[in-house]
């Protein structure tokens, strides 16, 4: 049984659970906490110290994402000390990275950093110096690695292995010469990467990216985001549709879908260019003297429904095998059971996600 | 390649065989894999990865992060020099050129490498090949490095505990034993309560730089009830400046080993693990003989000393990064994981190796155990001056005629250190300024030199005493530049985990070169430089980033005009420049 304790967070009285972190109480009650490192799929890590709020007889401030909630605190979050700290980190961290426009906010959506940059209302104009490490050149066809906008808060690196348990990269050398690589520094396709797309979506920069979402030449407002749901599987996972002009040009996971939480796989992240692919069928046909030719859907099922009963008749139920796709919604599946055993008489009924 | 792929490579699964059952084994197991192969090749990743259960990606970021490991095959080592604050008052440029022509006695690639401080400054410009030291002076002689000097006989009047018997080769047992060696354990066997209120009663307090009192640590974990706990040593003495620990390990290894058997005896831990820096390879050789020594005589082992208990100790190599020396990095390191600092709370003393009960105690801190238990803890504490308790060791190097490590009261003027003890600058020079804590304790001004060496009077002055490094600087120097290559150090062994000092490092060493070129200076130089010291200080997350503006502010405390000039001599430079 979780007991409720109080503290006082910028002066009013708050509740919280055993095992929250100052970081969740005060968010919750309404404080503003600016975050970098943070992402609340992931295990408190303390590293872009954005957090930093005021602890009632610390000297120090302390990091609220790893700070745990006990029991008559008193913290304040943003006293004008703490908002000049933060704002000198944001500009810290714009300085790493390169001025020119970044294209995840231009062609995905702002990036947190940029987000934060707006919110404490500074620009790219101070500390100016050395910039972070080179991009890599990854041949992968999906995800874009420009590690020149990298902030090193390694969200990819935990979302990989908290997250996906893949493993696939890891931080590199120290210091200034850190880094992000995959084991010996190989191309994500030689690695343990499954290409889930996780780390493009904890990731607060556009220090990586969808690679055929970039350079598709929109400008800000014009791309419209449409709430879906992936259509590969019956796990039924969150999505958000971007389309241009009434095209689609990509997916995004939805934080707070319901059955992913933010996951998607390779499929559902990347697999959609069957959308608007040439060779999609888009109607009925039926081979007519060898030749594929456009039927309506009348004729299209008057013409199945007299092969299966044919099949049925001459052959027995035996010869029916029916199975149910992976991707139809649960309705769909249970119709071609109740069709395989009402109709065909046959029991012989699958499903392609059992394997 | 994916894991999933089968790798064979009997060396290392031999390896593996061979060290998976000692205590923590991480290290030792990638250093005996680099010894064979003179690197560590991807099949032996692979192994150790699944061995130890790592992913080898990790293990691949991991082993990235120390300087001495090497994922290439090479055919002869480079040339690794210092490149620090007492090195770099040599001509280093001259030394690199001289030598990659020179014929050294060892095989090497003629490619020269800058590294940090090796902890040789008091003979400096140490060059390493391979794994031996040699050193250059400035008048260009290379001569094999010697091994840790000897510390000077004390001052007549000064009472000494750490090096009372160093000077009379008690680095044998049998001189150690003569010269009462390995009595403190029965001690701490019989009377644990006795002997941690000794050690309270001395004021000793960690000699490794944050001076947490040591009698608390050890009631601490002694008080934890715990399946296994571990005693850890802390020798990665990789702050710049400092070589005391070298000296004691060198010269007086039982007071260290005694030290550490007396920790393991009182909290109950069995097993004592050494953190030795990479950069000390010919202390890994006399260490682990004196551990072989006390051990073949019973003083280590399964009834160590004739208490009854177990107790044994095990050498641990590092292998290059200053922020192993972090007490929760250093586990980390021990552990195999990627050594950032672990944030605390908790401490080791509850969560350390292995999330195990930990003692960790520097060098000097254990050494000075045994002769505390000997003579009292009353003795110890009137070592020290006015209110201070006990001695402790001081090394001095750059400008000043007899470098070396010193022992002396707590509380001992600067003033008298520098110029009675050490022999004052050379003929004709004056000190214009000294580093702290090695550098990263910030630097005092001449003005300053009567204060006193405690930690109270160093805070007093903006500065830190730590691990008691003093880098003399005279009036022939650039403290602009003394301040930015104690900068440069901490940017470079920065871990890179957390944002102020990542970033915050690397921007005040820009900061400092673009004052130091002689170009105009960017408008708001000094504004950049505050707000990046308020951000180090108060947001770091760890004792390397919140230490850093130590170097800045006193700075600008001490050599204001000299900031100054710049600034005005740069501003002419851009009126010249657009006339
Ligand atoms: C960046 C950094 C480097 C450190 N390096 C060392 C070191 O090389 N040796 C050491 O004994 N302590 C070092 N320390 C201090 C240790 O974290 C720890 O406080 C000490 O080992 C505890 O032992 P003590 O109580 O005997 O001093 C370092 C601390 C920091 C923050
Ligand atoms: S795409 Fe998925 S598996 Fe690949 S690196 Fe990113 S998070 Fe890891
Ligand atoms: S690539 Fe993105 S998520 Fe990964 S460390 Fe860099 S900024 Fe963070
Ligand atoms: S202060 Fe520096 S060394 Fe310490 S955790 Fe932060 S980056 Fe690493
Ligand atoms: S969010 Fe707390 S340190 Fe980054
Ligand atoms: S050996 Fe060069 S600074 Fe220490």
């Amino acid at each position: 049984m979780s007991t409720e304790m109080k503290m006082v967070i910028d002066g009013a009285e708050v509740s919280f659970k055993e095992g929250e972190t100052v970081l969740e109480v005060a968010r919750r009650q309404g404080s503003f906490v600016p975050t970098l490192c943070y992402d609340e799929r992931l295990d408190p890590y303390g590293s872009c110290r954005l957090c930093v709020v005021e602890v009632e007889g610390r000297r120090l401030p302390a990091s609220s994402c790893t700070l745990k909630a006990e029991a008559g605190m008193d913290i304040r979050t943003g006293s004008d000390h703490i908002r000049k700290m933060q704002s000198t980190l944001v500009e810290m961290v714009l300085s790493e990275n390169p001025g020119d426009e970044c294209p995840r906010c231009r062609d995905i959506g702002t990036c947190e950093v940029h987000e934060l940059a707006e919110e404490f209302e500074v620009s790219r104009d101070r500390f100016l110096g050395a910039i972070s490490n080179a991009s890599k050149d990854d041949s992968n066809p999906f995800l874009l690695r420009d590690y020149d906008r990298c902030i090193s808060c390694y969200r990819c690196v935990r979302i990989c292995d908290e997250v996906e348990a893949d493993h696939a990269i890891t931080m590199t050398g120290r210091g200034w010469n850190k880094g992000i690589a995959t084991a010996f520094d190989g191309g994500l396709m030689d690695s343990d990467c499954t290409l889930c797309g996780q780390c493009i979506y904890t990731c607060p920069t556009g220090a990586l990216a969808d690679k055929k979402m970039v350079n598709q030449g929109s400008k800000p407002g014009e791309i419209e985001i449409t709430r879906s749901v992936c259509p590969y599987c019956g796990t039924g996972c969150s999505i958000n549709l971007h389309s241009l002009d009434g095209k689609m040009i990509g997916v995004t996971p939805v934080l707070d879908g319901p059955v992913n939480e933010g996951a998607l796989c390779v499929k559902g992240q990347f697999g959609f260019d069957f959308v608007n692919s040439e060779d999609r069928l888009t109607r009925p046909l039926i081979r007519k003297n060898g030749e594929l030719t456009p039927v309506s859907w009348n004729e299209a099922f008057d013409y199945t429904a007299q092969k299966l009963l044919s099949v049925r008749d001459d052959h027995g139920p035996k010869a029916f095998y029916a199975i149910a796709s992976g991707r139809a919604p649960g309705e769909g599946s249970y119709m071609l059971q109740k069709f395989t055993r009402a109709v065909m008489n046959s029991n012989q009924v699958d499903n392609c996600s059992r394997g | 390649m994916k894991s999933s792929v089968e790798v064979k490579d009997p060396v290392t699964e031999k390896i593996l065989d061979q060290w998976m059952e000692k205590p923590a084994p991480f290290l030792s197991v990638l250093h005996a894999i680099q010894d064979h192969f003179g690197y560590l090749p991807e099949s032996g990743l692979r192994l150790v990865g699944q061995r130890f259960g790592i992913p080898v990606s990790e293990l691949y970021g991991t082993v990235t992060f120390y300087h001495f490991f090497s994922l290439e095959p090479k055919a002869l080592p480079d040339i690794r020099i210092c490149e620090n604050s007492a090195c770099c008052l040599h001509d280093l440029d001259a030394i690199c050129e001289e030598i990659v022509d020179k014929d050294l006695g060892i095989p090497h690639s003629g490619k020269v490498e800058k590294i940090s401080c090796p902890g040789r400054c008091d003979v400096p410009v140490p060059i390493l090949i391979g794994e031996t030291f040699l050193h250059g002076a400035q008048s260009g002689a290379i001569e094999k490095a010697t091994p840790a000097t000897m510390p000077l006989p004390p001052e007549i009047g000064l009472e000494e505990c750490l090096f009372k018997d160093i000077r009379n080769g008690v680095s044998s047992l049998e001189k150690a034993v003569e010269a009462g060696s390995w009595q403190s354990p029965k001690r701490a066997a019989d009377d644990p309560e006795g002997f941690i209120s000794e050690l309270k009663s001395s004021g000793l307090t960690g000699r490794g730089g944050a001076g947490f009192p040591t009698g608390v640590k050890w009631e601490a974990v002694r008080s934890e009830v715990a399946d296994q706990k571990w005693i850890v040593c802390n020798a990665d003495e990789s702050e710049v400046g400092c070589f005391k620990d070298r000296v004691l390990m060198a010269h007086t290894p039982h007071a260290l080993l005694e030290g550490m058997t007396c920790a393991g005896l009182i909290t109950g831990a069995e097993v004592g693990i050494v953190y030795l820096r990479w950069e000390y390879p010919e202390i890994l050789e006399s260490l682990q003989t004196a551990i072989d020594e006390a051990t073949a005589a019973g003083y280590l082992g399964v009834d160590a000393c004739g208490t009854g208990k177990p107790f044994q100790i095990v050498i641990r190599r590092g292998a290059g990064a200053y922020i192993c020396g972090e007490e929760t990095s250093l586990l980390n390191s021990l552990e195999g994981k990627h050594p950032f600092p672990r944030e605390k709370p908790p401490f080791p003393t509850t969560h350390g190796l292995f999330q195990q009960p930990t003692v960790v105690n520097n060098v000097e801190t254990f050494c000075a155990v045994p002769p505390i238990i000997d003579r009292g803890g009353d003795w110890f504490s009137q070592l020290g001056l006015g209110d201070q308790q006990g001695t402790r060791i001081f090394s001095v190097s750059g400008d000043i005629q007899r470098p070396g490590n010193y022992e002396v009261p707590v509380g001992t003027p600067l003033r008298q250190l520098l110029m009675e003890f050490a022999g004052g600058t050379f003929e004709g020079r004056e000190i214009q300024g000294v580093t702290m804590a090695g550098v990263s304790g910030g630097l005092v001004g001449a003005e300053d030199l009567d204060v006193r060496l405690d930690p109270a009077s160093l805070n007093d002055l903006g500065a830190m005493l730590g691990a008691g490094g003093i880098v003399v600087h005279d009036d022939t120097r650039c403290m602009i530049q003394a301040a930015r290559e104690s900068m440069h150090f901490l940017a470079e062994e920065s871990c890179g985990k957390c944002f102020p000092c990542r970033i915050g490092t690397t921007r005040m060493t820009e900061i400092l070169d673009e004052l130091n070129s002689g170009k105009p200076v960017r408008e708001g130089l000094l504004q950049e430089i505050e707000d990046l010291e308020e951000v180090l200080a108060e947001t770091s997350a760890c004792g390397l980033g919140l230490a850093a503006p130590y170097i800045t502010r006193m700075l600008k405390k001490y050599w204001p005009q000299e900031i100054q000039d710049k600034i005005d001599g740069s501003g002419q430079a851009l009126k010249e420049g657009s006339e």
